[in-house]
């Protein structure tokens, strides 16, 4: 047979290095984690609050501590990327038609960021910061 | 050699291939058939096709109109018997498409729309969007699927027809990716291979139409019809020649000279008013628009580019929303290709060689003179399009005569048995294995590109809108002698694996025979009918060449010119009345 | 008519004389309107006819030349060389062997293309007489998007999925299987589940989108796979809700 043609594999750990999309997508990913962890955290806390006062004041003490705060902003900014790559996803994954129109996905983000927005006040009023 | 057998062999598998496997295969599962084509079957030039396809489906429309449309569309060259049964049966054929998914451009009622065509009298060509052409081709070849019984070789080029005792026995094969070569015995072939406008240099056409199976028949002895007749669509658009379809007029759009003047009501197809009316104007037909253009040009009111003159399409007036809805990739061609956002500018065009008119001679069962051989689609002349095709017709004619020709071809397998001869048939195929290799050793000093740009140049020289007896002579004499200097051609490129400089001048060779019978052809009919313009014979000759025009191969001289009535049964000819007295339904 | 020279590096690969791939360059005078694929025409005519590739349209809509031009895979009849600098890195498609050149193999595509059973699988036979099925514009818009795709396979060059494991469907196919699905006159979504739905289908995608990132054709085959898994996700839950009806 003459022909022979030639495979190019995909390396099974580095595929994610050959494109910047994959990179992106690599760090949409590991956003989940931290987010996975912040959860962790505050399921954690909820337990200590079980356990009584003294509990509870441990838990608050590590969470304002500097590996605490470090740790928050992480997950802030994790959870801000991780927002922001579902919410870009949504009309994909999502599409609303009326009638003949195709709902523009720009609107459906839109309205995504807007009831974020929206409930995110919410808590800070109810937590008493705004 | 090694050999493939099947009953029912199809050389092409665009739309007309495609349509007789599907026909094959549900007249009857016990009939092999085997669907060959040199690129997978959505690769085929049908795939282009924007404007749609015309047939009658609304009340205010009748078969008769339809009939009478494209009986003086041709110029009455064309054969009435052929034309009845085609208006007949194409509506059925669409409605068939849409019940396999075609996804048919809709009214809000649910049924189908129809749009304005030119040369039609009343509004009914069914599209979708403007991709038309791309739809019925997936649609055709997803459906065709959905049959176990369709075989397919895909990537495989047709070299040769097997002919023995006047019948014809297969074809030979080469796979591209091994450059293997195969014989295919078959009880019946069907050749669905396209049309040839590669012999142009400034076409409509992609890279695959090289007219193969049109110089395969004419090779084994069947002759090409009417080939003088090359259609020139108006509009397209300089440097690429990629094709505005006719439905930008149908939707509205209008033609200006450099002066912003609607020219073709000094031709006869006015006038203007009211806009958009059907038979008129930027309606009238593609033959009669090409060459309005040709004598604006000699004027000097068309407007120049560096790729020739042009003309302006104007479509600002239907607005972004019916532009973005009926004519998206119209809009999206012309921004990248030309630089013109249709919504906001005037977009360049000029006249673009797009259809051939003639081919491989058939009857109305699609059958040509040799016994078990058939061809349906752009290759084939039927007639139905005569002198002139009117747009939106072929996707049509593909369908109607696609499935016809397979219904007979399966009668036909039916009643015959293979020849026994197989060894005849064998060394027949053989000998085309060697004509291949005799490419690989030849020492010729011939380039294929060399070739094929001259063979272009003479053939737009010669054969354009306008021609005259001069200039028609040069070109027989010019292809004549780049068909002697072929045989010295150079294979530069010795492998055997998807070798596309070997495909290229297996090509070639084919449009070096199919150009000799356009040029020949065109030599012979000393009148002006439909797309074949004489300057030195101005009018159309009823007395004399109210005939098709037969091109018989000659293997060292040049082809062999006698003619065939054309069959008229209830059309006289006449006058082709556009403009004022055609009343055209107005949009 | 003007020129500028652009040099062309080509992946060259010929499986008789090459074991493995290899960069060619070319020096090509390229007009301002001049697409890739015309820069590729010139050489094969001018400088070199052994490079192979598939072309024919030039108008993309024939889907024969996706290729990958400078990292991106797309379709050369309809990028500009204007929009390049001095040089441009054109490779065959990823993800597939490579038969020749920039021509690769398909045969992989063209069996999962039929296994989704892409054609129209109606209630009941119509007969031609009754006419069209009525279908409304509307309806039409719900899967028009998805009947567009030209079979580029630029989107099975952009997955990491398929190029990590070729069992994957892949975007193109599951999108067609999704047109078939939401088409107003198909009932075909059960008999298509079996392929769609395994583990090879749908659930293989892990939506990293570079499918419709890349897509000439705007069909959006990640958002088809994420819609098909939502309405599977929901027959399997009302499947088991009836009483296992459906496996
Ligand atoms: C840009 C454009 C727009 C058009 N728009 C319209 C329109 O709006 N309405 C309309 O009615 N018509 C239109 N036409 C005309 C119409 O599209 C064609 O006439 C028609 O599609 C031809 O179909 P076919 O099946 O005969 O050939 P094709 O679709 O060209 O198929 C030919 C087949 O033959 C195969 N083949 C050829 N040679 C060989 C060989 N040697 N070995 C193996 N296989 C071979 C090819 O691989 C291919 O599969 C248009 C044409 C063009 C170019
Ligand atoms: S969304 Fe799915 S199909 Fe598209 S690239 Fe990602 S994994 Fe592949
Ligand atoms: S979905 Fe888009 S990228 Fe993929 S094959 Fe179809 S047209 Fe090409």
């Amino acid at each position: 047979m003459n022909r022979k043609p030639y495979r190019r594999e995909l390396s099974k750990t580095s595929w994610f290095m050959t494109h910047q999309r994959y990179k992106s997508y690599m760090l949409h990913e590991i956003s989940s984690l931290f987010v996975a962890i912040y959860a962790f955290i505050l399921i954690i806390g909820l337990f200590r609050l079980g356990e009584g006062p003294e509990a509870w004041e441990g838990w608050l003490g590590f969470v304002a501590s500097p590996i605490g705060v470090i740790l928050h902003v992480l997950i802030f900014v994790f959870s801000i990327i991780h927002t922001m790559a579902w919410f870009k996803a949504v009309p994909q994954a999502m599409r609303i038609q009326r009638g003949e129109e195709i709902v523009p996905g720009k609107l459906i983000v839109g309205a995504h960021y807007g009831v974020l927005a929206a409930v995110s006040l919410f808590v800070l009023i109810l937590a008493g910061v705004a | 050699m090694e050999i493939i057998e099947t009953d029912i062999a199809i050389v092409g598998a665009g739309g007309a291939g495609l349509r007789a496997a599907i026909e094959v295969a549900e007249a009857d599962p016990n009939v092999k058939v085997l669907l060959i084509s040199k690129v997978y079957p959505m690769r085929s030039h049908t795939c282009a096709a924007e404007g749609g396809a015309a047939g009658v489906v609304k009340d205010n429309d009748t078969l008769e109109y339809h009939f009478n449309d494209t009986v003086g569309g041709g110029d009455w060259l064309t054969d009435q018997d052929a034309v009845e049964y085609f208006v007949n049966e194409i509506p059925k054929e669409l409605t068939r498409m849409e019940h396999w998914g075609c996804p048919w451009s809709r009214e809000d009622s649910g049924k189908v729309a129809v749009r304005p065509f030119g040369g039609m009298k009343i509004m009914r060509t069914w599209f979708a969007a403007d991709k038309t052409g791309f739809h019925m081709l997936h649609t055709l070849f997803q459906t065709s699927l959905k049959y176990p019984t369709i075989e397919r070789l895909d990537e495989y080029y047709v070299t040769d027809l097997m002919v023995e005792d006047g019948r014809v026995h297969g074809v030979v094969v080469m796979e591209i990716r091994t450059g293997k070569m195969t014989l295919v015995r078959a009880k019946a072939v069907i050749i669905c291979s396209g049309g040839a406008g590669k012999i142009f240099p400034f076409t409509t056409n992609g890279a695959i139409k090289t007219g193969d199976g049109m110089a395969m028949a004419y090779r084994a002895g069947v002759p090409l019809k009417d080939m003088e007749f090359v259609q020139y669509h108006p509009t397209g658009l300089p440097a690429t020649g990629i094709l505005l379809t006719e439905g930008c007029r149908g939707e509205g759009g209008i033609l200006v000279n450099k002066d912003g003047y609607r020219f073709l009501q000094d031709y006869g197809l006015g006038p203007p008013d009211p806009w958009p009316r059907l038979k008129a104007m930027e309606l009238g037909p593609r033959d009669r628009l090409s060459q309005a253009f040709w004598h604006e040009q000699k004027k000097g009111r068309t407007i120049p580019s560096p790729w020739g003159d042009v003309m302006h399409l104007d479509m600002r007036h239907l607005g972004e929303k019916k532009i973005n809805e009926r004519l998206p990739l119209i809009r999206e061609l012309s921004r990248l290709y030309a630089g013109a956002d249709p919504v906001h500018e005037l977009v360049p065009v000029r006249p673009v060689v797009h259809y051939m008119m003639g081919g491989i001679h058939t009857n109305i069962d699609g059958a040509t003179p040799l016994a078990g051989l058939y061809a349906a689609g752009e290759c084939a002349c039927v007639s139905i399009n005569g002198a002139n095709r009117l747009g939106s017709n072929s996707l049509g004619e593909l369908l109607v005569f696609g499935a016809r020709a397979a219904r007979n071809a399966v009668d036909y397998v039916k009643s015959t048995e293979y020849l026994n001869k197989v060894k005849t048939i064998q060394a027949q195929a053989e000998d085309a294995q060697s004509r291949v290799k005799a490419l690989f050793q030849s020492q010729g000093t011939e380039s294929v590109p060399g070739l094929r740009k001259e063979l272009n140049a003479t053939m737009e020289e010669g054969c354009g809108i306008y021609r005259t007896e001069a200039e028609i002579k040069a070109t027989c004499d010019k292809v004549t002698e780049i068909r002697a200097r072929y045989k010295d051609v150079k294979l530069e490129d010795t492998s055997t694996v998807f070798n596309t400089d070997l495909l290229q001048t297996l090509e070639l060779g084919c449009m070096i025979e199919v150009a000799q019978t356009v040029a020949v052809s065109a030599f012979e009919r000393k009148e002006s009918r439909g797309a074949h313009q004489r300057l030195d014979y101005e009018k159309r000759d009823d007395v004399n060449y109210l005939k098709h025009s037969m091109a018989h191969f000659d293997p060292d001289g040049d082809p062999r010119i006698d003619y065939l009535d054309v069959v008229i049964t209830k059309s006289q000819p006449a006058e082709r009345i556009y403009g004022a007295g055609a009343e055209g339904q107005v949009v | 008519m003007e020129t500028r020279d652009v040099t062309i590096e080509v992946l060259r690969y010929r499986p008789e004389q090459d074991s493995e791939p290899f960069f060619q360059s070319y020096t090509v005078p390229c007009e301002e309107h001049w697409v890739v694929l015309d820069a590729l025409n010139y050489i094969k005519d001018e400088l070199d006819r052994t490079l192979s590739y598939r072309w024919s349209c030039h108008m993309f809509v024939c889907g024969s030349c996706g290729m990958v031009i400078n990292g991106e895979p797309m379709l050369s009849c309809k990028k500009f060389v204007r929009d390049f600098g001095d040089k441009i890195r054109v490779e065959p498609l990823s993800n597939f062997p490579i038969e020749r050149d920039l021509v690769i193999v398909q045969d992989d595509f063209m069996e999962k293309l039929s296994s989704v059973k892409p054609y129209l699988i109606p209630k009941e036979e119509r007969s031609i007489e009754s006419g069209e099925y009525l279908q409304t514009p509307a309806q039409l818009k719900t899967y028009k998007q998805y009947t567009m795709c030209i079979n580029c396979l630029c989107c099975y060059a952009a997955c990491p999925q398929y190029g990590l494991d070729d069992k994957f469907i892949g975007p193109a196919a599951l999108a067609l299987a999704h047109r078939y699905n939401a088409d107003s006159r198909d009932v075909g979504r059960s008999a298509r589940e079996d392929v769609v739905a395994s583990h090879e289908g749908i659930w293989e995608c892990s939506f990293v989108g570079a499918c419709s990132l890349v897509c000439p054709k705007d069909v959006e085959p990640a958002g088809a796979i994420q819609q098909t898994k939502f309405t599977s996700a929901i027959d399997y839950i009302t499947g088991m809700v009836s009483g296992g009806g459906k496996k």
